[in-house]
C-alpha cells in the first residue's frame, strides 16, 4: 500500500535526499515534502487546522527527535500535532537515538512508531510500509524499528 | 518536439524516439497499459529512475558518512586544542614558579654571604677591641707612658662601637630578609 503524502521534519538536508530516494525506490509514497525546522512545520499545521480545504495535510509525518535551529524538539511537535492540531495523521519519530526515556516520552505524546536512523534505512522503511495499514486504522501498537 | 495538442501516447512515443526518459514519481502515475510501445517506455523509465536513485542514494550516504567523520574529527581536534592550551598554561605556571624560586635562592645566597662577611667583621672588631683594651690595661698596670695608647684606645673604641652598631643593624636586616623569603 502506498502512502498518499509524507511530511518529513528533519534539520539534516542530506537525510532529506536519503529519505526521498529510499521512499521512491521502495514505492512508499508519490508525494513527499521535507522541512528542516519544527517551527516551519508548526506554521503549516496551523494553516491546515481546523479545516484543510485543499486537502494538503500529509497522511503520514516523520519527525526527527532533535531538530537543530528549531524552537522545540520532535516530541513536542508530535504533542502539538496530536493535541493542538486535531491529530488526523500517522505520526512518529525518525532519529539516530534509541534513548529509552525519549522513546517513553514520544509514546506519551502520541507517537505511533520510532524508526532508528542508520546507514541502512531501507529495510526499516520497508517494514514500516508493511505495517502502515495498522497505523492508519490505529490498530498497531507502538513499534520501534531497529 | 512535444506539443500541448499531442495525446499522452504521442508525447510518450516522441520522448521514446528522442531517448528522453521521465524521472521521479511522475512515472509512477501512469496506469498499466496494454500498448506494448508505451508499456516498454514506462518500464524503461522506471528502471532508469530506480537505477539513478540507487546511485544517488549511495553517494548521499557516503557524503553523510564523511560529514559525520568530519564532525567527529572536529570534536577530537577541539578537545586536543583545549588539552594543549591547558598544558601550555601549566608549563607557563611552572616556569614562573621556577624563575621565582631561582630569584629567592639567589637572594638567600647573597644574604647568607653578607651575613658571613658581617659576622667575620664583628669578630674582627671585637678582637681588635679586646686586644687594644688589654694593651691599654697592661700599659696602665706596668707604669709606662699611656698617653699614645690611651688616645688610640679611645679613638679606636669610638670607631669600633660605631661600626659594631652598624654591623649589628646589618645582621638584623639580613636575618629579617632571609626569614621573610
Amino acid at each position: 500500500m502506498m502512502i498518499n503524502s509524507i511530511l518529513l521534519i528533519d534539520d539534516e538536508d542530506l537525510f532529506h535526499l536519503v529519505f526521498e530516494d529510499a521512499c521512491s525506490i521502495l514505492d512508499i509514497t508519490l508525494s513527499l515534502e521535507a522541512l528542516d525546522s519544527s517551527d516551519e512545520a508548526d506554521k503549516k499545521f496551523k494553516e491546515w487546522f481546523p479545516d484543510d480545504p485543499n486537502d494538503e495535510k500529509p497522511e503520514c509525518v516523520f519527525v526527527d527527535l532533535n531538530i537543530i535551529g528549531s524552537s522545540f524538539d520532535g516530541i513536542e511537535m508530535i504533542r502539538k500535532i496530536n493535541f493542538e492540531y486535531g491529530n488526523g495523521c500517522v505520526i512518529g519519530i525518525i532519529s539516530s537515538s534509541d534513548d529509552k526515556q525519549e522513546i517513553e516520552k514520544a509514546k506519551k505524546s502520541g507517537a505511533q512508531f520510532w524508526i532508528i536512523k542508520s546507514d541502512d534505512i531501507e529495510p526499516r522503511l520497508e517494514e514500516f510500509k508493511e505495517d502502515y495499514e495498522g497505523y492508519k486504522d490505529k490498530t498497531n501498537p507502538f513499534k520501534i524499528y531497529r | 518536439m512535444i506539443s500541448s495538442k499531442d495525446t499522452v501516447k504521442e508525447a510518450i512515443l516522441k520522448a521514446k524516439a528522442k531517448k528522453v526518459y521521465i524521472e521521479g514519481n511522475f512515472v509512477k502515475l501512469f496506469a498499466d497499459t496494454s500498448d506494448a510501445a508505451v508499456k516498454e517506455y514506462i518500464e524503461e523509465c522506471k528502471r532508469k529512475d530506480i537505477a539513478s536513485r540507487r546511485k544517488r542514494l549511495q553517494i548521499t550516504k557516503q557524503v553523510q558518512k564523511q560529514n559525520k567523520e568530519l564532525e567527529e574529527a572536529a570534536v577530537i581536534k577541539e578537545a586536543l586544542v583545549i588539552e594543549l592550551q591547558n598544558a601550555l598554561d601549566q608549563a607557563k605556571q611552572l616556569r614562573d614558579e621556577a624563575v621565582e624560586d631561582l630569584e629567592v635562592m639567589q637572594k638567600r645566597t647573597q644574604f647568607e654571604l653578607i651575613g658571613t662577611i658581617v659576622k667575620v667583621a664583628l669578630w674582627v672588631i671585637i678582637g681588635v677591641g679586646v686586644l687594644t683594651t688589654l694593651m691599654y690595661a697592661w700599659a696602665i698596670t706596668s707604669g709606662t707612658d699611656t698617653q699614645i695608647i690611651g688616645s688610640t684606645w679611645s679613638n679606636m673604641f669610638g670607631i669600633l662601637l660605631t661600626n659594631a652598631f652598624s654591623i649589628v643593624g646589618t645582621i638584623m636586616g639580613v636575618k629579617y630578609a632571609t626569614d621573610k623569603d
